[in-house]
């Protein structure tokens, strides 16, 4: 039995020790809006935030997290309310969406660090987070105007 | 006049021919039940003035939507465009998926079928979202001009109301439903019945796309996400070469992983199912398979495959299937007094849409229904395959279309492998199976974007003017490959390897494209601008090499062969003037123009860029872009799929290679296959111009372009042609050295 916080709440999940934390995630605990895209932390997909940082949650099992407190996309804020996700829907940022848990997660966490970065900071730190509709440039924007510089 | 009920019974593939007298013709087969249409009466009953359009007594409005969405954005558009011509509240509309192939709501470009792709939607249902909006708008106004006694004439309608100005009075559509008695009959709709362009509310505006809320909280549901009650999970160990099957299966250690529930062996794989995910992955990872090893795909590799496209597309005693031809381009050129001619070579590649294949499907325990849940390009296509596959009939095969977390061509299939998988495993252990491939799964047992051979001649008279083209496509027909059915309707003509390849740009006197058939060397299908991903760099290429051959400026040259194509002129002067192509650069910086274009739509790019004639790394600084698919419906939307695209085409251009050997995919996941990243993108500045031409389609506009007009920057800037794609680093630095 591993038990942690997610989205504020406490659960306890059975299962191996070694499932991946995105497994577990989506399937036992059926939260969904994280994605399986490689299983190879290539892609950024499956991002998480474990104690406030991103993770691939596809190569965290689930025994590391023990204890931990986990955000996933579905409580990054109630109401969908997160400047990043006003931003994204202001500028239409998805195309097929997939990607998009993986990239907002991605981009709170400079955002918590960096109030205001430059657009070299910006892709630099998102290139962890692959986009096959190539949505990045409305990306950079979005990320722009939610620190207030667009 | 036809009747409603008489219109809804017949309206398979219907055209509409309006003209004076507003005659309607119904032909084809097939349609819907009637079942909701109100004639005569009124009362709590929705009208279903058509196919498309039902009208509520609440105000509320339902619109169909024939297609499936994958980021394209037509699921809102489209619809969008019925609300727009009925003058209906947009806000007061639901739009719902089509879920059975209802030949009714069939695209013509695909035989009737429900199928989405070939960046078709807009165009093909724009003009039916327009008329039956218009009739359902004139059939309200009908039916109030009646009640009130009043000319038709008199009534006007403002979003979702009809007026009567004289009198001041007015009624909502949904009271028009609620009170008044419709008319059975359909009315009679000519162009004066049309909206005007200039009271457009939707189309050619800012309308949100309906799906983008659901994509930033993480509540939209691809098929990924189903969670369907009773349901187990699977994983699939395929024959790693195509056509093998399992001899030996050792699947004793497999079975020991807490979770696996069975082991199914499958004519092409093992099926390993189980309680969890976890579970079923590492079952599959203790299998040990004896595969039979009797392929011929065992004998096959790209580069030698490729090498045989070289020899075929050379070879001129081997005709070709014609695709396209003006005049006579083998005669002209033999007698041409300068003759230029140039080999191009393309490497498959994936379509590495971000969601791994997967489908979700319970059998019922007689095997002859099922219900899928899965993200597919095509309803049709998937009922159709999945009853073939089940031997029973369509009217058995419920489906759930998913959106899709990237389409590209890769789900559009006849009989798509990972519903297959899903289908046989629900079957043999009658519980719902959701199979999902993992990534290397994706790569293993995809289907990719063709090799190619492409053999260009052209021929110049002797006052040095382009009189012919001759262009050879050595590649497999791969359609063929994709639905045998359409294919038996349509062969030998193949769109999906020879699109772009038909001249309608240039002025050139005799002009022929032929398809020299090969087989394949990989599963094939269509990828992302289908046949304009290559045969664009072959043209665009060799218009750039004929060009300099006669010392014209590649910009120049374009320009004079397009001197009788103003809308085309427009594109290349304004994305000229975007990059100030007359502008000389520095040293070692260079600039390539192409064109590409895609159906009707039109689209030409130019980039900027250095080379590193060591690494052969290229450094992009720019590249500009612009579209004309004639009227833009989504100005945002249009703009976001061409640098969409743009990116897409950089992506394939500079990173991008599939190889297989010995039948074997030696590319495993996005380290061994690179796509571009966030930091990896250059400047884009792109325009789409709306044009006074019908839509015609943005989803594959300007993938094409980048790696021709990527190759003939760096040819303008070394004098080195590099006539192959993927631009790799590998292969530009060879085609660098010495």
């Amino acid at each position: 039995m591993i038990s942690f916080i997610v989205n504020g709440t406490s659960v306890d999940v059975d299962a191996e020790p070694d499932t991946p934390l995105l497994w577990v995630i989506r399937e036992h605990l059926k939260l969904t809006g994280t994605k399986f895209g490689c299983g190879m932390a290539l892609c950024g997909a499956c991002m998480v935030h474990i104690d406030g940082e991103t993770a691939y949650s596809c190569v965290t099992p689930a025994s590391a997290v023990q204890g931990k407190k986990i955000t996933t996309i579905e409580g990054l804020s109630p109401e969908s309310a997160h400047p990043l996700q006003k931003a994204w829907v202001e500028l239409e940022v998805p195309q097929c969406g997939y990607c998009q848990s993986g990239q907002i997660m991605r981009a709170a966490v400079l955002l918590d660090k960096n109030k205001t970065p430059s657009r070299e900071e910006i892709v630099s730190h998102m290139s962890t987070n692959l986009c096959r509709c190539g949505t990045y440039p409305t990306i950079v924007k979005a990320i722009q105007r939610a620190s207030g510089q667009s | 006049m036809t009747t409603r009920r008489q219109f809804l019974q017949q309206s398979a593939g219907f055209t509409f021919a309006i003209g004076a007298g507003g005659f309607i013709s119904a032909c084809g087969a097939g349609g819907p039940d009637s079942a909701s249409v109100t004639s005569g009466g009124s009362g709590a009953e929705p009208l279903q003035a058509n196919i498309w359009v039902t009208i509520h007594p609440d105000d509320s409005i339902v619109v169909k939507y024939a297609g499936t969405e994958m980021g394209q954005g037509s699921m809102t558009h489209v619809p969008m465009m019925l609300a727009e011509h009925l003058d209906a509240d947009w806000d007061k509309v639901t739009v719902e998926i089509v879920t059975t192939h209802d030949t009714a709501y069939g695209n013509p470009v695909f035989l009737n079928m429900l199928y989405t792709a070939g960046s078709t939607h807009v165009m093909i249902y724009g003009e039916k979202m327009k008329v039956a909006g218009t009739q359902a708008r004139k059939l309200l106004k009908s039916a109030v001009a009646k009640q009130w006694d009043v000319a038709l004439s008199e009534l006007d309608t403002e979003l979702g109301v009809v007026v009567h100005a004289s009198s001041g009075r007015r009624i909502s559509y949904g009271g028009i439903v609620a009170d008044i008695d419709i008319p059975p009959d359909i009315p009679e709709i000519d162009d004066s019945d049309f909206k005007p362009e200039e009271n457009f509310r939707y189309i050619g505006k800012q309308v949100m796309r309906r799906d983008v809320p659901s994509k930033v909280d993480g509540s939209a549901e691809y098929s990924i996400d189903v969670q369907v009650p009773g349901m187990l999970y699977a994983a699939i160990l395929r024959a790693p070469v195509e056509g093998e099957r399992p001899l030996e299966v050792d699947d004793v250690s497999a079975r020991e992983v807490k979770g696996v529930t069975e082991i199914v062996v499958l004519p092409y794989g093992i099926g390993v199912v189980g309680n969890t995910v976890e579970a079923t992955q590492k079952g599959k990872s203790r299998l040990k398979v004896t595969w039979s090893e009797d392929s011929a795909f065992r004998h096959v590799s790209t580069d030698t495959s490729i090498a045989e496209y070289v020899g075929a597309a050379k070879d001129l005693s081997i005709k070709g299937v014609a695709w396209a031809s003006k005049g006579d381009a083998t005669g002209a050129i033999d007698d041409a007094a300068v003759v230029v001619t140039a080999m191009y070579t393309t490497d498959p590649a994936y379509h590495a849409q971000m969601e791994p294949l997967n489908a979700t499907a319970s059998v019922s325990d007689d095997g002859k229904s099922a219900e899928i849940w899965v993200g597919t390009q095509t309803q049709s296509l998937t009922i159709i395959g999945a009853a073939e596959l089940l031997e029973t009939d369509e009217a058995n095969i419920t489906l759930h279309p998913m959106t899709m977390g990237g389409g590209f061509g890769r789900r559009s299939l006849l009989r798509q492998q990972y519903i297959d998988d899903a289908l046989l495993l629900s079957k043999a252990v009658k519980r719902p199976i959701k199979v999902i491939w993992s990534r290397e799964d994706d790569l293993e047992a995809g289907h990719f974007r063709t090799a190619a051979a492409q053999y260009m001649r052209g021929g110049f008279d002797n006052d040095g003017k382009l009189i012919a083209v001759h262009h050879r496509v050595a590649a497999p027909a791969i359609l063929e490959t994709m639905n045998r059915h359409r294919w038996a309707v349509v062969k030998p003509k193949d769109v999906i390897t020879m699109l772009g390849s038909e001249n309608t740009t240039y002025d050139i006197a005799h002009h022929l494209a032929e398809h020299i058939r090969q087989p394949r060397a990989s599963r094939v299908i269509a990828f992302r601008g289908v046949g304009t991903g290559y045969t664009k760099f072959a043209m665009e290429c060799f218009i750039d090499e004929l060009a300099h051959s006669k010392n014209v400026d590649p910009m120049e040259f374009r320009l004079q062969l397009c001197h009788d194509n103003a809308r085309m002129t427009r594109v290349i002067e304004t994305v000229a003037d975007m990059a100030d192509w007359d502008r000389k650069r520095e040293p070692g910086i260079g600039l390539g123009i192409a064109l590409s274009g895609y159906h009707k739509s039109l689209s030409a790019g130019i980039v900027e860029l250095s080379v590193d004639s060591v690494t052969g790394r290229i450094q992009i600084y720019k590249f500009w872009a612009v579209g004309d698919p004639g009227r833009v419906v989504s100005p945002r939307n249009a703009k976001a799929q061409v640098d969409g695209n743009i990116i897409f085409g950089l992506s394939s251009t500079l990173s991008e290679r599939i190889s297989v050997k010995n039948g074997i995919v030696e590319q495993t996941n996005f380290h061994n296959y690179r796509i571009m990243r966030a930091n990896e993108v250059p400047d884009i500045e792109s325009i789409v111009l709306s044009t006074d031409n019908p839509s015609s389609g943005v989803g594959e506009l300007g993938t094409a372009m980048v790696a021709p007009a990527i190759a003939n920057a760096i040819a303008s800037l070394t004098g080195r042609r590099i006539r192959h794609q993927p631009l790799t680093p590998d292969i530009v630095a060879a085609a660098l050295k010495g």
